[in-house]
């Protein structure tokens, strides 16, 4: 059933010595090169990560010869470059923490498994508490990943202040700290590098990564979807998957089938780079500035990010007060880094679910699949995500582990609204 | 897109407004349909947004979420929710 | 310290000062920059890579600077990663070089060097797989980086100014002063925003004539001119972003944060006249100190009298290279030799250019043309430049000189965030990349817009200033006039030209990003690896990422990245940029809402007075309220159980005045209310309040609060603290839209109304103690639920007679004015304050709602309100309360959760299981408290329905804070289930 990718090279010291010698022509391209075919049995759409991941899964663990990802521009190029690299499994509902604990444990050997170094840094994700009040809350989804044997400690001022005395847990503040819910398996992956290493693994099983070829239609014959129209032509599919983050909503007009979907952007900020002073993920959330996130890349700048610019977008251009926000929620936690420059912003478009949980399910045909709704927290979800829907995909049965996060849900009120904002992306 | 231009105060910063939701798809009597399901139109988003900082109007907004440009701002009335 | 020579330079002032650098002493004049005094002093040696650590000295002359980044001040103040090209100094300043360790001199991980080839691009990615990446990371991390992490900040807060114009003009060089003047003259009201100290741009150094006037008077006599019309120059501002049409411009005055602004200007049309940024060229060693561009080694003459050099050989591919020796010869440094890249026959063809190649051949400079730098020589610094001829087998020639000048031609100024979705054209002739088809209201010009000779930029300017204004419509007021005519350097004529040839082992020395040590040989691994998009090859390399936005690399690397893909550059096109165009403070991006201020607080009218009386406050959402009083316990625990028990034996007040208060008037008000409420409004009779929730759309329980109607067509709903606002906004939402036409009304009366709870056994004759006589009779009259409204010493006064403890208890409702006599008088009378805690105490002890029962997940099936929900309802969220899920075993029910033992205490957050073995949670604590007036634990919990057996046992499991406990389930009312107390 398992393949291992035959990679034309192997990556190792070893092999970086070989090259020194060798020179550059040593190194043979991750995935480019393919010629796209008139028919696949898989056609996945959008080379993101996840679309990559269930591709590589696909190949690997069920044996599927012909699959082709289609991208609209380049491998990578969406969200999953896009994003804040935090990994993390610290979800309260049991649907989403097995399922993002699942993610977390390939996260922590998927360097080897795609022999490819993803830089998975377990250095711990921190969720700040403002008040006392706000404990029991952290106490809650803590206990239930605990009750799940995924790791979570809840750090009280003093405990705080020894894992994270970076923050001065008693500084004065308008807005006083009062303790944390830790995961100490939690922390990021260098995002490009997911991308580029399952490109190169599924390549390597024989995948066709087909860059600059957009998706148009999908055609069908009676209830069953037969191919897809795209900008090279028609292409055969006994199966199509829909990876296309930050366009589902799109994807669903295309089919004819509105989806419980508000795409939005969110944005992301890093700092010049500083030698190291912030050592985990830091997550703060204050009464009017909404949420922040921080943590340091290993080249030294201050990631950040925060919630939601606001109103749905695809320009991918974020405004600038919802950088003041970041900043000012990042200045909350470190007053001294002030003096320090932010040096790149962008955005990502996320497709926000109506339950705020993603949605992997088919969608319109029973050969046509839809993975998609990642919300804010798709980048963690990438392995656990290929892995589970590439079995739906080959075998025409959801695993347990997403069976959760099937479309009918908001009909027949199962949703998985965690933080409890209802059907509405931007809390009112 | 920095400012919207309230039909009541005139232009005004972008901060001093809050969107709430896209419409529904027009004719989704399905209480289901109208609180779940949203029109995605790469070209056209017609929305709610209230001028919270200003005079509190509700307000509908169609803009272009693929430029960002704003179409039409009206005074929310008599839309279904 | 050495002694500095005299100097004389158009940025200068006359005054002298001191500094450190690495801990030695000094001089400068005032005005000098960091870099032209170190260069002056000669200083060349200003930092090392990050990767490789190689030596590095400053490349050139301002914000394009990749090199010579300082750390200033000393912890805990420091401020990292300051250009010393920009730095302006100040008596004292103590500046440090970054990158190395322990000395700038011997630099312990420069030792990697020796793993060249090793650490190609993306080699991280192929190693240090084994065991795992966090073995390696501490190390790597502290290695990468560029200044120390600042342990403080005493920068003040940054000002941020709106700006309304009808032309913003991005740069004050020739083509952006010119369009200033000819955009005010047509009556356009004007800003200018220039990155530099100084206006003038080039003018500073290029020999010209305009308009009949030296540079330097031109300039002088534009900016008078522009100052008269009313035009508003800002200096050292930077445009960084264009946040949808609004620009964003960074002021940093002298390079250094600490009196930093923000403009947020928005102009009816922009003129972007940011100039051309000279762009290096690529050989072997490029990165040595004392290769630097042609163009800094002139500012720096002109700017601060700053010799770069004392032997210079100059590599060029354009006629303005001759020009300029010119000037540096002038300025008394040896020009050894002129290579330029262009044969022979290219360089001859311009006629003007013989005598002043013939003069400078006579001063004793070596012109060589068809010729390249191969190679910088020297191990610490440039000791000597590798000549080559270019397409024969030549043999180099060996050139002794101290610094090499590269000016491989100008790439427009395209701001990042200005132009990254706009369209970008390469243009041959320039070997760059120039704005094709600006959207309307945005004009290009000068340099900028690929017009690299001063006449030529002069007269774009004028015509993009004139067209600009006229975009606006602004009224016109003189003839904007002849554009201006200058003398100045003649057109570069130049051949693009990126990189000399070499070996592919010596590739791995050729520089293209000097800030990331991205080499030709990196890029030649990433095209191997298949990263042949430029956008793929910047984030597989970190070409062009560096602090100074790929200003001296991003070009370049796309010109090499062709010539190794064997297309053109128009093939790979230029990355996409990212703003801002130059890093910003984050303390200028948060303004005024830093510390203290960084979100505003909600008060009570009763704020002093619980500080007054001790109270511990603590935010809720932006509100403060008392969590405790500390008279009455040292710690939150011991506080609240004796304000609890004092409430129940004697009485207390609270200050509830943060509840959401909303009125809601007009004929519709009542069938409005039935509609937004679960229950029926129209049922209360005038007089008489009710305990209701809402619904959100998805029959998820909103929110809770009593409803008070005070007239036929007037209600008052109450919210819970914190939601006021959002309440309102969920009100007028529906309001707007289908209730829009109807009589209804919703106003907003949280901040018009303190509120006093009064509570306990004696409230009602404290009440009447302090109310005295006129409420005799009503205070008596009041039924649980009743209210009366009435006037307590000249003021409004409305009594509620409502408990959320259990007791018999009021609220008093009154202006904010009589809240404080109110309370104190009350006080006098006898009762104590009571704070949160102690409420929740009470609430739990009542079975009542705390609020995180009320967490956007639960239905009111879940909280135990079935007799609320009824068939056939219309009301909000109704109808999707019927959805299977709702009902089904699994879903919630609130319970009254004791210890088994009836000792051990129980935690909110802790989760119930079926029993200590199992893992699968069914239900968890939301609230609990120890009972003084029971003497144990109470908790309220929500537990699947086919597990909410009253009698029956779960186990509360708290894996964070404690073990296992066993605990019965029992009803939510713990305490005095008749509620004989609250009716008495």
């Amino acid at each position: 059933m398992s393949a291992a990718p035959g990679f034309a090279r192997r990556y190792s010291a070893w092999s970086l010595l070989r090259a020194r010698f060798a020179g550059p022509g040593y190194w043979r391209p991750l995935w480019s090169g393919r010629r796209l075919q008139p028919a696949y049995d898989v056609v996945i759409v959008g080379a993101g990560g996840h679309g990559l991941a269930t591709a590589f899964h696909l190949a690997r663990d069920h044996g599927i010869r012909r699959i082709a990802v289609l991208e609209k521009r380049l491998v990578g190029y969406g969200n999953v470059g896009r994003n804040t690299t935090i990994v993390r499994s610290n979800y309260l509902l049991p649907e989403n923490h097995y399922f993002y604990e699942d993610s977390l444990r390939r996260w922590e050997t998927l360097s080897r498994d795609l022999n490819y170094n993803v830089m998975y840094s377990p250095r711990g994700v921190v969720d700040l508490a403002l008040t006392d009040d706000a404990m029991p809350a952290l106490a809650r989804r803590g206990n239930a990943m605990r009750l799940a044997g995924i790791d979570a400690e809840l750090l009280d001022l003093a405990a705080l202040e020894r894992f994270a005395p970076e923050l001065a847990p008693r500084r004065k503040r308008r807005f006083p700290l009062a303790g944390a819910l830790l995961q100490r398996r939690g922390g990021t992956v260098r995002h490009d590098a997911v991308a580029w290493g399952y490109a190169r693994a599924a390549s390597a099983l024989g995948v066709d990564i087909i860059e600059d070829c957009e998706v148009t239609g999908v055609s069908a014959t009676g209830n069953a979807a037969d191919g897809v129209e795209t900008t090279r032509g028609h292409v055969k599919a006994g199966r199509i998957v829909f990876a296309t983050a930050g366009h589902t909503g799109l994807v669903g007009a295309m089919l004819g089938t509105p989806l419980p979907i508000e795409t939005h952007l969110l944005q992301a900020m890093v700092s010049e780079p500083i030698k190291p002073l912030v050592n985990s993920v830091f997550v703060y959330v204050s009464p009017g500035h909404g949420e922040t996130y921080i943590c340091q890349s290993d080249r030294g700048g201050l990631v950040m990010g925060g919630h939601l610019d606001g109103f749905p977008s695809y320009t991918r251009e974020g405004t600038w007060h919802r950088l003041e926000d970041v900043v000012q929620g990042a200045l909350e936690l470190f007053p001294c880094i002030g003096g320090v420059k932010i040096l790149r912003q962008w955005a990502g478009t996320n497709d926000m679910t109506m339950d705020g949980s993603p949605i992997m399910d088919r969608l319109r045909h029973d050969n046509v699949f839809v993975n998609a709704g990642w919300c804010y927290g798709g980048f963690k979800a990438i392995p656990a995500s290929g892995a589970a829907f590439a079995r739906f995909v080959a075998t025409g049965t959801a695993p347990d582990l997403i069976r959760a996060y099937r479309l009918s849900r908001f009909a027949t009120g199962h949703m998985l609204d965690e933080p409890g904002y209802g059907p509405f992306p931007v809390r009112l | 897109m920095t400012r919207l231009t309230c039909p009541f105060c005139g232009p005004r910063e972008l901060c001093e407004f809050e969107f709430h939701k896209t419409v529904p798809a027009p004719g989704s009597v399905d209480e289901y349909a109208r609180t779940y399901l949203r029109v995605a139109d790469a070209h056209l988003s017609i929305e709610h947004w209230q001028h919270v900082g200003g005079c509190r109007a509700w307000l509908q907004v169609q803009r272009n979420p693929s430029t960002g440009a704003v179409l039409a701002i009206d005074m929310l009335a008599g839309e279904p929710r | 310290m050495s002694a500095a020579p005299a100097r004389s330079g158009a940025r200068l002032g006359p005054g002298e000062l001191t500094f450190t650098f690495d801990g030695r002493r000094y001089r400068a004049r005032t005005g000098d920059t960091a870099a032209s005094a170190l260069l002056a002093q000669g200083v060349r040696v200003m930092g090392r890579s990050v990767k490789y650590r190689r030596l590095r000295g400053a490349l050139g002359a301002g914000a394009e600077e990749p090199n010579a980044l300082f750390s200033v001040g000393e912890q805990p103040l420091l401020i990292p990663n300051v250009q010393a090209t920009r730095l302006v100094l100040r008596e004292g300043m103590s500046l440090r070089s970054q990158n190395r360790w322990p000395s700038l001199r011997f630099d312990l991980a420069s030792l990697l060097q020796a793993g060249g080839g090793l650490f190609s691009a993306g080699f991280y990615y192929k190693t240090f797989i084994w065991p795992c990446w966090r073995r390696y990371e501490g190390l790597i991390r502290r290695l990468a980086g560029l200044g120390e992490a600042p342990r403080g900040c005493a920068l003040p807060m940054a000002a941020i100014e709106h700006l309304r114009c009808d032309v913003l003009v991005i740069g004050a060089g020739p083509a952006g002063l010119a369009a200033a003047r000819a955009a005010a003259r047509a009556g356009a009201s004007v800003v200018v925003c220039e990155s530099e100290p100084a206006c003038g741009g080039e003018l500073e150094f290029e020999s010209a004539l305009v308009e009949g006037l030296a540079g330097a008077e031109w300039i002088a006599a534009t900016l008078a001119e522009l100052a008269q019309r009313g035009a508003r120059i800002l200096t050292d501002t930077t445009v960084v972003t264009d946040n949808n049409g609004e620009f964003i411009a960074h002021a940093e005055p002298g390079g250094l944060p600490g009196r930093n602004a923000v403009y947020r200007i928005r102009p009816r049309s922009l003129v972007s006249a940011a100039g051309a940024l000279e762009q290096p060229i690529v050989f072997t060693n490029n990165d040595r100190p004392g290769v630097m561009l042609l163009g800094a080694a002139e500012r720096y003459l002109a700017r601060y009298g700053t010799r770069v050099g004392r032997e210079l050989v100059l590599f060029a591919n354009h006629d303005r290279a001759y020009a300029s020796a010119r000037r540096l010869l002038d300025g008394g440094m040896r020009v050894r030799a002129i290579v330029d890249t262009r044969d022979e026959g290219t360089v001859a063809a311009a006629g003007a250019l013989a005598p002043l190649r013939a003069e400078l051949a006579a001063a004793g400079v070596a012109l060589f043309s068809g010729h390249a730098v191969t190679a910088a020589v020297g191990r610490r610094a440039v000791a000597a430049a590798l000549v080559k001829p270019l397409g024969t087998d030549g043999a180099a020639r060996r050139i002794a000189c101290d610094t090499i000048l590269v000016s491989g031609g100008w790439s427009p100024a395209l701001h990042a965030g200005l132009h990254g979705g706009e369209a970008r054209a390469y243009e041959p002739r320039l070997g760059a990349f120039v704005p094709a088809e600006p959207p309307a209201a945005r004009v290009h010009a000068g340099g900028a817009n690929g017009r690299l000779e001063l006449g030529a930029a002069l007269a774009d300017g004028h015509a993009a200033g004139a067209r600009a204004a006229a975009g606006t419509g602004a009224v016109a007021g003189t003839d904007g006039g002849a554009p201006p005519q200058a003398q100045g350097d003649p057109p570069p004529r130049l051949a693009p030209f990126a990189r000399s040839p070499c070996s592919v082992a010596d590739e791995k020395r050729q520089f293209i990003d000097l800030q990331n040590d991205v080499t030709v040989a990196d890029l030649r691994v990433a095209l191997a690896e298949g990263f042949i998009d430029i956008e793929h090859v910047k984030r597989y390399t970190t070409l062009g990422i560096g602090t100074e936005q790929g200003r001296s690399s991003a070009v370049p690397g796309a010109a090499i990245l062709a010539e190794l893909r064997g297309v053109t550059p128009a093939d790979t096109g230029t990355s996409r940029p990212r703003p801002p165009y130059q890093p910003v403070t984050m303390q200028s991006i948060a303004g005024f809402h830093t510390g203290e201020a960084v979100m505003i607080s909600r008060r009570t009218p009763l704020h002093e007075a619980h500080v007054a009386a001790g109270g511990v406050l603590e935010p809720m959402g932006l509100w403060m309220r008392p969590r405790y009083y500390r008279a009455n316990g040292g710690n939150a625990f011991d506080a609240a159980v004796a304000e609890a028990r004092r409430v129940r034996a004697h009485g207390g007040i609270a200050d509830g005045s943060t509840l959401g208060k909303l009125e809601i008037a007009g004929p519709d008000a009542a069938a409005f209310l039935d509609f937004m409420y679960l229950s029926k409004a129209s049922s209360i009779r005038v007089g008489r309040s009710k305990y209701m929730v809402n619904l959100r759309e998805d029959g998820i329980v909103l929110d809770d609060g009593l409803v008070l109607r005070l007239a036929e067509d007037r209600f008052l709903a109450t919210t819970s603290s914190g939601h006021g606002t959002h309440m309102l906004s969920h009100f007028e939402h529906h309001l707007a839209s289908q209730w829009s036409g109807r009589g209804v009304t919703v106003t907003d009366v949280t901040d018009a109304w303190a509120v006093i709870v009064v509570a306990g056994p004696q409230s009602r004759s404290t009440l009447a103690q302090v109310l005295g006589a006129a409420w005799q009779r009503s205070l008596a009259g009041l039924r649980h639920m009743d209210f009366a409204d009435g006037l307590h010493a000249g003021h409004a006064l409305r009594v509620l007679r409502a408990s959320f403890s259990g007791e018999l208890a009021f609220e008093l409702h009154c202006r904010p004015a009589l809240a404080v006599p109110l309370w104190d008088t009350l006080q006098s009378a006898g009762l104590s304050p009571y704070g949160l805690e102690a409420l929740d105490i009470l609430r739990i002890e009542k079975g009542y709602l705390v609020g995180s029962e009320l967490n956007g997940q639960t239905t009111p099936l879940d909280l135990g309100m079935e007799a609320l929900v009824k068939p056939g309802q219309s009301c909000l969220g109704r109808a999707l309360l019927d959805r299977p899920a709702f009902h089904e075993g699994t879903r919630p029910r609130l319970v009254g959760l004791r210890a088994a033992d009836g000792r051990a205490p129980l935690l909110a957050g802790a989760q119930l299981t079926t029993d200590a073995a199992s893992t699968r949670p069914c239900g968890y604590i939301t609230s609990s408290a120890y009972s003084p007036t029971l003497g144990e634990w109470l908790a309220l919990a929500l537990l699947a329905r086919d597990r909410a057996v009253e009698g029956g046992t779960v186990t509360a499991r708290d894996p964070l804070r404690g073990g296992d406990t066993l605990v019965r389930v029992v009803a939510p009312v713990h305490f005095d289930p008749t509620s004989a107390r609250m009716k008495a």
